[in-house]
């Protein structure tokens, strides 16, 4: 039975992933953009989902983070630096800066934490819109070029789109890589039980630390596609709104699963634009289809189907006992 | 014979209740010890103090002549030093083989090596060995918080193996677990100790378990060592019998 199911999911990875590289091909600009923005989004709640969904550590300064990377890539590329040093530089910025965000995790937890980084969030949002002298303020940062990737300009919609998605193909391989690695399963024992990892000498600190870390730094990743796509950027989409959007997409597409953060990024990213057709009320119908959601499967929707399968699986170990169980009782 | 755990004066207060008060005793290789006394003698808290999960008030804490009071209990494990919990301490999410991958993985290579080598690295192999010895085969592939207690029990106990430790504190590993399922633990105690020359201490108030099990029992009242012996001298011992036993 795991066999075949497995083909199934190769081959539903494969027609999901021709379909995001094929049919963009004939969409206009706007819809460029929007999917763009998914995959940017998705990147970042990534990085969340292994703050929050695997550690088990709450942190509201996603959006921050996010806004790191943009800024980092918003002057250095004006100044005429290369994209790729200013990913470098935003990925050790923030790395460097989780790192630091973590400590506060070594102490407080839960909603205490939540405040810490909130605090961190609003901290952030003042230093992009007051520094003037490196981050123009309110005016903001415009013309911000896209890059030239092996001699090809992405200055058009559709190859920047390409950019974005060969972007979070690149992380996701990472990610994947990381959560299966016995990092991952550190995290796991963090969030599961850190006074028992502790006993089996799992230095909770650091890895704490690294969640972090590593989570915040794809906040900046995420960041640096942000602002050549939107080609140009103010403090304001770096607000805790946008902390607050990411949380919502990792709760809402399931925290601690793998593809969590794309369910969580398409729903906050593509739906609203779905429901335009039903003008002023997208919003509210919006925010009921999500409290409907989180109501019926607080685990998001991946938990809806995580629960399914869970279902089957102890369905079909009972039938194997109960198989087993007569098998003694023939037995002479 | 070595002394492999050597425990000095621990004192720990918690305000003005002082819980350990000059604790002082020594465990030698191979040995098991049991550690009994009335709830709330100071038994997990000693535990506590020895482990690093809490920070004594005073005194010192050597193994194998090394001091490591002031360690945490991460590093203490690395050194060897393993321990089960009173209270059922599983990752309740994870499945039984997941659980005891875990209790191993960082007892090998460093964290880059964990990061970049290999994810399974033998753990799996040894988790299912470890498995097999505990007798949870069939138990395996289940999500550890849907077994019963004295499974969990039973778990708890094989994830403190895992790491091929030295000293083994074990906080009540029977309680809670029936009567065919003890005869096993007690079994696989046993033959970890002889085989691997595992030294334990083990907090218990079952007596039979105790008396079996254990080459030395201390006896612990208000804090204090009551009684340091065989288990036939201390179940003889008439003021262990007035604070603990009874007639």
């Amino acid at each position: 039975m795991k066999g075949p199911g497995k083909y199934w999911r190769i081959a539903l990875g494969v027609v999901v992933i021709a379909g995001l590289i094929v049919v963009p091909l004939n969409f206009n600009r706007y819809g460029l953009f929007i999917l763009s923005q998914w995959a940017v989004m998705t990147i970042a709640a990534m990085g969340l989902n292994l703050t929050l969904g695997y550690a088990g550590q709450v942190s509201l300064a996603q959006g921050a983070f996010v806004g790191i990377g943009a800024y980092a890539a918003a002057i250095m590329t004006t100044q005429g630096m290369p994209l790729a040093a200013a990913l470098g530089v935003a990925v050790v910025l923030c790395f460097a800066v989780g790192w630091l965000l973590g400590y506060p995790a070594l102490r407080v937890q839960h909603h205490y934490l939540a405040f810490v980084t909130l605090a961190f969030s609003t901290l952030a949002f003042l230093v992009f819109r007051n520094e003037d002298w490196l981050t123009k303020g309110i005016y903001g940062i415009s013309n911000i070029p896209r890059p030239t990737i092996f001699g090809f300009a992405t200055n058009r919609p559709l190859p920047f789109y390409y950019v974005c998605l060969g972007s979070l193909g690149i992380v996701s391989v990472a990610m994947w890589w990381l959560i299966r690695s016995p990092w991952g399963r550190a995290f796991l024992a963090l969030r599961e039980n850190p006074v028992r990892a502790l006993s089996l000498g799992i230095d909770t600190r650091r890895y704490t630390l690294m969640a972090f870390a590593i989570g915040s730094a794809l906040g900046g990743v995420a960041g640096t596609l942000y602002a050549p796509l939107t080609q140009y950027i103010d403090p304001v989409p770096f607000n805790l709104s946008l902390s607050l959007d990411l949380l919502m997409m990792v709760i809402v597409g399931g925290a601690g699963f793998f593809f969590g953060p794309f369910l969580g990024a398409m729903i906050a990213v593509l739906l609203p634009e779905w429901l335009r057709f039903t003008e002023g009320y997208y919003l509210m119908l919006y925010a009921t289809a999500v409290i409907g959601l989180l109501i019926y499967s607080p685990s998001g929707i991946l938990g809806i189907l995580d629960r399914v399968l869970a279902e089957r699986r102890s369905k079909a170990a009972s039938a194997r006992r109960a198989v087993a169980k007569s098998g003694l009782e023939a037995a002479p | 014979m070595t002394t492999v755990l050597e425990v000095s004066n621990i004192r720990k207060s918690f305000g003005g209740i002082t819980a350990v008060d000059g604790v002082s005793f020594e465990v030698r290789e191979g040995e098991i010890l049991g550690l009994i006394g009335p709830n709330g003698c100071g038994k997990s808290t000693l535990f506590n103090c020895i482990l690093g999960q809490l920070t004594p008030s005073g005194g010192e804490v050597k193994v194998d002549g090394k001091v490591v009071t002031g360690l945490r209990p991460s590093e203490l494990n690395r050194l060897g030093v393993s321990r089960t919990f009173q209270l059922l301490q599983v990752f309740p999410k994870l499945s039984v083989r997941e659980n005891l991958i875990l209790a191993g993985q960082e007892h090998q290579g460093n964290m880059m090596s964990r990061l970049f080598g290999p994810s399974d690295a033998g753990l799996t192999e040894a988790a299912d060995r470890m498995i097999e010895f505990f007798k949870l085969d069939h138990l395996a592939g289940e999500t550890a918080g849907g077994l019963s207690y004295g499974q969990q029990k039973l778990l708890d106990a094989a994830m403190a193996f895992m790491g091929g430790p030295r000293l083994v504190l074990l906080d009540e590993p029977a309680g809670g677990v029936n009567l065919s399922m003890l005869a096993d633990l007690r079994e696989r105690l046993a033959a970890i100790n002889r085989e691997q020359r595992a030294t334990f201490v083990v907090i218990e108030h079952n007596m039979e378990f105790v008396m079996s099990l254990c080459s030395r029992v201390m006896v612990m009242a208000e804090g204090k060592v009551l009684a340091m012996g065989t288990p036939d001298e201390v179940r003889s011992n008439a003021a262990v019998i007035e604070a603990y036993l009874g007639h």
